[in-house]
């Protein structure tokens, strides 16, 4: 058993923590405001929850345009070009600060040392959007992302949609359409699921826990998916698809070109990995209530992250989840309780079969469960506390446990991956495209223990994390 | 935001005498009857209409422009003439509160003239279903002030334009079973001359908060 290398869940886990840190949800694009002629609030209860209105406008394919348009039409009336006279693009910022209640060992030096703490993201990200209409019913969500940690460009979340919408007999509506996307539920509506859920941002100058769950966020930006969808009479909602990997600065290594993906690549979806979703929404007065189901089954070559071919046994990640989300939205008071509790059951075939074994049993267990409640006045001043856990089946090569002399802190002593605490912030918006947060993240377990959990001496609590954040998009 | 001010959904300037008002709505009842009436549209803009009406003004407005939410009003049965200035009034950003602003400015933004007849059309043709039935006390209070206004205060009775039964006269809306909080909101932003309609704040200047939420109740009890 080897620690730090070859670990299909620690690699998972650094994937997961990179698209938590790259891939901030951001689903609040002025541009799109701009498209529609339409304030902020018709789509959001405040930025980036979305409004039933909102809901029905993602659906749609984001083309809902009250702008001047060019156009051109055949002598049948047939629309062949609708575009709108200003393209539309928006940009985002983030600048934060973020700090740990105890900051981590310093690894320059051969001698021990402490990190600085308290990190300044300046910018902790900047995003360019193309978010609108691309052509009568067909429209794009498309996010390019400077990060400050690997102080790079690089694709985010995009989700690109053509819709359209049938009258039944009934009169009532039938929204059809293909969802294009690279991360598993940012085209989904709700806020409930993880692509768009909360903490809608977050430090990515904190630790992270070792575990998650694939749909949580593991496969973001590293996969293309393509899904149907229908959402009738704005309430009831069915979706299935599937993904196949789409590495980005992958090559292969005979050729050097983009593909195909080989050996060198880790954690590649063997054939398509299938997703499904259903969710019905009810709307009654200034209440809003969703209840769903969604959920995937990602089978992996684990490649290099074993050091294996892409072929033989792979791992299987059968995530079946619950969400649920209440709204209530009057024009002094909004509130929102959400969560998701997502299961995930793992076959470890590739991992468990590796030489030196990647995972300590062939089949593992995770859940992780959020909640969260949401307060806002006149959506100006508000907060958010939310309970986090993930618990599951211990695994002393999945969640390794701190090397001789090792410096601990991304390890778990006992090999469990239980996580658990809660998140505080109080937000106030001086306009309703700038938002101030002042965050507290509290870790009550973090890698399976309280106290001394990665048997270097480091306490849970002392993964706490201030986070002050500066968010406008314009 | 100063534009608002100078807004104007009509042109008589607000006043404040009682005789002036009642005078103003002698001038709107006439000068209503020269707004655009609706000709019949083409059955491909109809459809049209209905499509826009099901598919996004239906996400707000509901079902048949019977409006599950208090925020947004119910369209169900409305005057169709009332609903042709009003969209209009949209798109040249002439409405002013606050709702208008944010929703209906951008989304009445390029309709054009028999699009907008056509949604009229299809509102005022559909059934509207009966509303809630409020406070009977507050309700009874608020059926008074609408069928004899408060002399004292110098309002006049709503019903001597839109009607005993609230179901509008001419281009007079139709208020019967229309959202309480949205007639509250409307009167409130005639009164801030927010809703720039002179006639509608010089109704709407002297009326208190509760006697606002009497006549709303009272309205939304209406079948």
């Amino acid at each position: 058993m080897k620690s730090g290398a070859g670990n299909t869940r620690a690699l998972c886990g650094a994937a997961l923590l990179l698209s938590v840190l790259t891939a901030l949800p951001a689903l609040a694009v002025p541009s799109f405001a701009r498209q529609t002629g339409m304030a902020c609030e018709a789509c959001h209860t405040v930025y980036p929850e979305l409004t039933h209105f909102g809901r029905v406008f993602k659906a749609n394919g984001y083309v809902l345009a009250n702008l001047k348009q060019v156009r051109d039409v055949t002598a049948k009336k047939e629309q062949l070009l609708e575009l709108a006279q200003t393209p539309p693009l928006s940009i985002m910022v983030q600048a934060s600060y973020s700090q740990l209640s105890t900051t981590v060992p310093d690894l320059s030096q051969s001698a021990p040392g402490v990190a600085q703490n308290g990190t300044a993201g300046f910018p902790q990200q900047l995003s360019l959007f193309y978010a609108g209409k691309i052509a009568p019913h067909f429209g794009a969500f498309v996010q390019l992302t400077y990060a400050n940690d690997s102080g790079t460009i690089s694709i985010d979340n995009t989700d690109l949609r053509f819709a359209d919408m049938m009258v039944l007999p009934s009169e009532q509506s039938l929204v059809y359409g293909i969802s294009l996307n690279n991360n598993p539920t940012v085209q989904d509506l709700w806020n409930s699921t993880p692509a768009f859920g909360f903490p809608y941002a977050s430090s990515n100058a904190v630790v992270s826990p070792l575990a998650g769950t694939e749909i949580d966020g593991g496969l973001a930006q590293d996969v293309a998916g393509l899904s149907g969808y229908l959402f009738w009479n704005e309430s009831l909602y069915a979706e299935v698809g599937g993904y196949r990997s789409a590495k980005q600065g992958a090559a292969n290594a005979l050729t050097g070109a983009a593909g195909p993906l080989d050996g060198t690549a880790s954690n590649v979806i063997e054939g398509v990995s299938p997703y499904w979703r259903v969710a019905y929404e009810y709307n009654h007065e200034r209440h809003s209530i969703e209840a769903g189901l969604y959920g995937a089954d990602f089978k992996l070559l684990p490649g290099a992250s074993t050091g294996t071919p892409l072929r033989g046994p792979f791992n299987r990640f059968k995530d079946v989840a619950e969400d649920i989300q209440y709204q209530f939205i009057a024009d002094e008071h909004q509130v929102t309780v959400a969560g998701t509790r997502i299961h995930e059951n793992m076959s470890l075939d590739a991992s468990f079969a590796a030489t030196p074994a990647a995972s300590a049993n062939p089949k593992d267990d995770l859940t992780t469960t959020r909640l969260w409640a949401t307060y806002y006045y006149r959506r100006k001043i508000g907060g958010t506390l939310g309970y986090f856990s993930t618990t599951g089946s211990g695994d002393a090569v999945l969640y390794p446990p701190n090397a001789a002399g090792g410096p601990g802190v991304v390890t778990s002593a006992n090999g469990s991956p239980d996580t658990r605490g809660w998140i505080a912030e109080v937000n106030y918006l001086p306009w309703l495209n700038t938002k101030l947060t002042a965050q507290y993240v509290r870790y009550n377990k973090f890698n399976g223990a309280s106290s001394n959990y990665d048997g270097a001496g480091r306490d849970a609590s002392d993964n706490n994390a201030w986070y002050l954040l500066l968010w406008f998009a314009y | 935001m100063c534009m608002i001010d100078q807004q104007r959904e009509y042109s008589v300037p607000p006043r404040r005498s009682r005789m002036v008002v009642v005078a103003g709505l002698l001038a709107l009842g006439i000068g209503a009857l020269g707004l655009a009436r609706a000709d019949a549209p083409d059955p491909a803009t109809q459809a049209f209409a209905q499509r826009l009406a099901i598919g996004i003004c239906g996400t707000c407005h509901g079902p048949h422009g019977n409006s599950g939410q208090p925020k947004f009003p119910r369209l169900a049965g409305q005057s169709a003439n009332y609903l042709v200035a009003q969209l209009k009034n949209f798109r040249g950003q002439t409405r002013g509160d606050p709702d208008a602003i944010g929703y209906m400015w951008g989304m009445a933004a390029e309709l054009d003239d028999p699009t907008i007849e056509a949604l009229a059309k299809y509102y005022s043709s559909q059934q509207p279903l009966p509303g809630r039935a409020g406070d009977p006390a507050l309700s009874a209070r608020g059926r008074e002030i609408y069928q004899h206004g408060i002399e004292s205060e110098g309002v006049p009775a709503c019903s001597s334009c839109h009607g005993p039964d609230g179901h509008g006269v001419a281009d007079f809306p139709r208020l019967a079973s229309q959202r309480s909080q949205y007639i509250l909101k409307q009167l409130a932003s005639f009164q801030s001359n927010m809703r720039n309609v002179a006639v509608m704040h010089g109704v709407a200047q002297n009326l208190r908060t509760n006697e606002m939420q009497a006549v709303a109740a009272y309205l939304e009890g209406r079948p």
